[in-house]
């Protein structure tokens, strides 16, 4: 019989399904007569004004029985229609609500009249509709719900839904901007009010004080249930979550963080606003430990106190109408969780100084600030089962504070771990950051999570062919430095280490750039600011003699029974992990190769060089050589020292030799009026034992006749001194100081010795004689490219030049530009560079690469001397194995060729090719190699 | 054919890598066979031997190798490629390689699975021998059998009484296993 001709049928099932259609429909009968669903809003006022009148006075008649149960129905029926009257909320719509949701609501509750007393009559009904309530009596009509407030909770309803809901809806779906939820809290709250007022003013003072509080809740719950029914909780949790965001930014002080990241230098003028209270890392550090307690209690800024207020007032307001509660609080830990994350990064990315007091920065800010806005917040919108919650009782217990603590220490750690490479680069300028570090792996998981995330960064930005070994290596080093700070135990930086070695065992020059580096100068690396910017790994030598002094300190062995501070491996070591020194750099970069052989090999080598050099003294090569002996032992670098000693002896040797033989006159000076009488030229040696030097590529040439006889006499000297040895010359090994007296210059430089050959060769004929390069190389029986390289070298000095291809003259006098144009286009096969300083320019060019493609083609030689070696190794696998693929053959290659196989498969593929057309191989199916028999 | 391949392969690469990190006492054990195994095979391979040649296996742990031993000229075995195992033990050199025949071969001292009697690889084994020497052996055993102690007595006989027979059963049994 009610109309609920607005609703559509549609909505009625929705609402049927949520609520029981008979608390709905099941209206009181009176309330039909009131009609207010379909009356137009004048005539209902009206209309209801003048019942209200009528029924208050039939109402009064009724009051002298209302002691007696209603057995009455008239009378009770007519204080129930006045009751009903007076309470009924008059369907307004939203528009009022909503226009006055700034206000402090009493205008619109006067307005609606629920502010104005109950005439006298109605207000004997209420009171005799209450006292029938109170003798919870059912009433005649049995079903219906006789009890005035169960028919208000329906009146609320009803009216919640008829007029307000709509609107709500659809301020939720229009409206974007960032207050929608304080709006819809504000218009919710006022409804709220509008609801309440009347129970709350005339009604509740006649129950008993014990049922007030009853009644309320229940009245309250009801109006709970139908907002949270009527908004999609889903949309406001998204808006509830960015309000709460936007306010707890400014509370927790992070919105600060941002602005100083971004405005970092230049503010600084504003810094000395004395600002007590900062959550800011930098500032804190800066202060004592005592105004560090009372930083970020003390002296709150005065908008984050007013974010607070704000948040907290609309909080209070979104629980009152129903919108707080577990559901908010879901809502509220997300947020909460986010600002955690995002207070991390904001606070301590970058900042990775020593001495670190990021975890009790950390541990602060979630004690004051984090878990004050915790308490707070979660003391107003508890979950309303709770509802008897003393006032002293916290949400919060120590507990779950230090919980947060933990999960902060967590997020730090990850934001560390995240960084961790950039902060190995820094190294050492940033062991802040791993000191940081060092409060998170306390755990497996989170050191699991450490060493994996920092592989997968590796493997990421160092340990690809862009990066360049010394650059890998010095990463090596830093990251050793770095993870013995981290974990002494070294079981972290045995499992990161792992790839790395890996990938640095498969690089060609990774011996090379050790040794070198070891061999560096040290006084170098103090000049330089960067020791790593060249390609020499200048830091290995510090730390070489560094780790020396180090190791003689500590003798630390495993049986040291009176190590204090001994403890056992942690539980996540690897079964096969070693206890190592692992701070031992050396001893790392070392220990990277299996056999000390290959090490040794190349320190020969590059010692080699080293020493053939012109040099006063050796002395750092010696201190090193003592230094690595302490690690390799003597007997594997025997031979170093062999080499050590050879060049020492020489020295003594060669002065013997040299005043033996006559052939240390006073400094002859070859003032040369040349080419009549050429003075001897003085010939130093040096005496190697050939057995203990490595390989080392020579040329082959013929000397100019002076030097050869100087070098029989030598010889001579020496057998003399030393009868059972002999001397063989090599004669591509050394320097030659040249003096050239030209037309108009004279020049002065120390060359190799074919260099100087080949110039010499120039020297003994008449002037402006040409030579061609195959002329030279029968004369002086070298090889072609080399005296290609040598006249280019000259004629890069201006000395030489070419007047044809291959064929060169000596360049007595300096050309005029003109002259230069003229010879250039007479030497038809040159082209004719634009300017003399050009022609150098491009003649040194072409030097540097004929000698370069020189030093190249001695290298090949050698290399295919090796390979000869190789194809032994590929003839006895084919022949055992069969056939295969050269895949397979280079991967046999590489385990059973000590030392390791030096070529690509390309490189391989190529000399297996040649062996082919020499037929020596055939290619049979499946791209196998064959042997042919 | 190629799955299998590329697991052994695989597990080379495996060993090789083991063979590198070189932590355990285990590991130091084969390490130094493997050290001494290569160093055999690298004087094989600097000083070939005519008529003989060893390669160890792609399985990658060098203690399992294949060895080629071309018959001696002015034998019945002329000609012949004759190819054999050598699986060597864990404390190699101080114990002998385990060596068989793999192509079926017709021999006095060797029987028809392949186990070869030759005293060296037996009690007069010593640590001075090595891949080359024992490779040697047998390629002069083929050349003279040790007839006073026969795995195949019929070839024994047969040896003393009619050559001609010998090498038509030499040829006979003989199956080359160059592409299997």
């Amino acid at each position: 019989m009610l109309s609920t001709a607005p609703l559509n049928v549609g909505r009625r099932r929705v609402f049927g399904s949520v609520f029981s259609p008979a608390s709905l429909e099941a209206r009181p009968p009176f309330a039909s007569s009131f009609n207010h669903d379909q009356t137009p809003f004048a005539s209902f006022q009206s209309n209801g004004s003048s019942s209200t009148v009528e029924t208050g006075s039939q109402a009064t008649a009724l009051s002298p029985g209302q002691q007696e149960p209603p057995a009455d129905g008239e009378g009770w029926d007519r204080a129930w229609s006045a009751a009903t009257a007076f309470l009924s909320v008059p369907n307004r719509g939203f528009a009022p609500i909503y226009e006055s949701r700034e206000t402090d609501g009493s205008e619109i509750l006067k307005d609606w009249n629920r502010l104005s007393p109950p005439s006298k009559e109605t207000g004997e009904a209420l009171a005799y509709l209450t006292a029938a309530a109170q003798n919870t009596r059912p009433s005649p009509g049995a079903t219906e719900p006789t009890d005035l407030f169960s028919w208000y909770g329906d009146e609320i309803r009803r009216h919640f839904l008829m007029n307000l809901r709509g609107g709500l809806y659809e301020l939720l779906r229009t409206s974007e901007n960032g207050s929608l939820l304080r709006t819809i809290v504000d218009c919710l709250q006022l409804a709220r009010r509008i609801y309440l007022a009347p129970i709350v003013h005339w009604l509740l003072p006649l129950l008993p004080t014990a049922d007030q509080g009853r009644v309320l809740t229940q009245l309250q719950r009801g109006f709970h249930t139908v907002v949270s029914y009527s908004l999609p909780w889903s949309e406001i949790s998204k808006i509830l979550a960015e309000e709460l965001a936007q306010e707890s930014l400014v509370i927790l002080g992070i919105d600060t963080l941002f602005e100083e990241s971004n405005s970092d230098e230049s503010s600084q003028d504003g810094m000395d606003v004395d600002r007590q209270y900062s959550v800011s890392y930098e500032e804190w550090k800066q202060e004592t430990t005592e105004a560090q307690a009372h930083m970020m209690t003390e002296g709150e800024q005065e908008n984050v106190t007013m974010a607070r207020d704000r948040l907290l007032a609309f909080l209070n307001g979104l629980q009152l109408v129903g919108l707080g509660g577990d559901k908010a609080q879901k809502v509220f830990a997300g947020v909460m969780n986010i600002m955690m994350t995002e207070f991390v990064r904001a606070a301590y990315t970058g900042k990775w100084e020593t001495p670190t007091t990021a975890t009790q920065h950390l541990r602060h800010w979630i004690e004051n600030v984090f878990a004050r806005l915790a308490v707070q917040v979660l003391a107003i919108i508890h979950t309303p089962s709770l509802g008897n919650q003393a006032s002293g009782a916290l949400d919060v217990s120590f507990g779950d504070v230090e919980k947060w603590q933990e999960m902060g220490i967590a997020r730090l750690g990850a934001l560390r771990t995240s960084e961790l490479f950039d902060v190995i680069v820094e190294w050492p300028a940033s062991s802040g950051a791993v000191e940081d570090l060092r409060h998170f792996t306390t755990h497996p998981a989170a050191r699991a999570y450490v060493t994996q995330s920092f592989i997968a960064i590796l493997n990421q930005r160092l340990l690809h062919p862009g990066a360049s070994t010394v650059e890998i290596l010095q990463l090596y080093i830093s990251i050793i430095r770095a993870f013995h700070l981290l974990d002494p135990k070294g079981v972290l930086l045995d499992r990161i280490a792992r790839p790395i070695r890996r990938y640095l065992r498969d690089r060609d020059d990774t011996v090379k750039v050790i040794v070198s580096g070891l061999l560096a100068e040290p006084h170098a690396a103090d000049k330089q600011a960067l020791p790593s910017s060249g390609d020499t790994l200048v830091e290995l030598s510090t730390e070489l003699a560094k780790a020396h002094q180090l190791s003689l300190q500590s003798n630390t062995s495993e049986l040291d029974w009176d190590d204090m501070n001994w403890v056992p491996d942690p539980v996540d070591a690897a079964p096969d992990y070693r206890k190592s020194k692992s701070s031992d750099v050396i001893d790392s970069l070392i220990s990277l190769f299996e056999s000390k052989e290959t090490f040794v090999k190349e320190l020969q080598a590059l010692l080699g060089d080293r020493l053939l050099q012109k040099r006063e003294d050796f002395d750092q090569e010696m201190s090193v050589l003592e230094l690595l002996k302490v690690r390799f032992g003597d007997s594997a670098l025997q031979a170093c020292e062999v080499m050590l000693k050879d060049i020492s002896d020489s020295r003594r040797v060669d002065s013997s030799v040299r005043k033996d033989q006559g052939l240390s006159k006073p400094p002859a000076r070859m003032h040369s009026k040349r080419p009549a009488q050429v003075q001897i030229p003085q010939l130093h040696a040096k005496i190697l034992s050939r057995f203990f030097w490595p390989e080392i590529q020579d040329q082959e040439f013929k000397v100019p006749d002076e030097i050869a006889y100087l070098q029989h006499r030598y010889s001579t000297g020496f057998e003399s001194l030393k009868s059972s040895r002999k001397l063989t010359w090599r004669n591509g090994l050394g320097q030659v100081t040249v003096e050239l007296e030209l037309g108009d210059r004279s020049f002065i430089d120390e060359v190799s010795t074919w260099q100087a050959t080949v110039i010499y060769a120039f020297q003994s004929d008449q002037d402006d004689a040409t030579k061609t390069i195959s002329d030279l190389a029968s004369e002086l029986n070298m090889a072609a490219v080399l005296v290609r390289s040598a006249c280019l070298f000259w004629v890069s000095k201006r000395i030489l030049t070419e007047v044809h291809r291959d064929t060169f003259r000596v360049l007595e006098y300096l050309p005029t530009e003109d002259e230069q144009q003229g010879g250039a286009e007479a030497g038809s096969g040159v082209e004719g560079p634009g300017s003399p300083s050009a022609d150098t320019a491009n003649a040194a060019a072409a030097a540097e690469a004929a000698a370069a493609e020189a030093a190249k083609e001695t290298a090949e030689a050698a290399a295919m001397e090796k390979m000869n070696l190789y194809w032994q190794f590929i003839v006895g696998m084919l022949t055992n194995q069969g056939a295969m693929p050269l895949q397979r053959i280079v991967m046999m290659l590489k385990i059973v060729v000590p030392g390791g196989f030096p070529f690509s498969n390309e490189e391989l593929r190529e000399f297996l090719a040649g062996m082919v057309s020499k037929r020596k191989l055939e290619i049979v199916s499946g791209g196998n190699y064959k042997l042919v028999h | 054919m190629d799955y299998t391949m590329e697991d052994t392969q695989n597990s080379a690469l495996d060993a090789l890598e083991a063979s590198k990190l070189n932590t355990s006492g285990q590991r130091n054990e084969t390490q130094s066979v493997t050290k001494r195994l290569q160093a055999e095979l690298m004087q094989l391979m600097i000083q070939p031997s005519p008529g003989i040649s060893a390669f160890p296996d792609a399985d990658g742990n060098l203690l399992s190798w294949t060895a080629t031993i071309t018959g001696p000229t002015e034998t019945p075995y002329e000609g012949l490629n004759l190819k054999l195992t050598f699986a060597f033990p864990n404390n190699y050199p101080y114990s002998a390689p385990t060596v068989l025949f793999k192509t079926p071969i017709y021999h006095p001292n060797v029987d028809f699975s392949g186990r070869i009697c030759l005293d060296i690889l037996k009690d007069k084994w010593s640590a001075v021998y090595n891949v080359q020497s024992v490779l040697l052996s047998l390629q002069s055993l083929l050349g003279e059998p040790n007839n006073a102690s026969p795995l195949n007595a019929q070839a024994a006989e047969l040896w003393d009484s009619d050559q001609e027979e010998f090498k038509r059963h030499v040829l006979a049994r003989h199956r080359d296993l160059d592409d299997d």
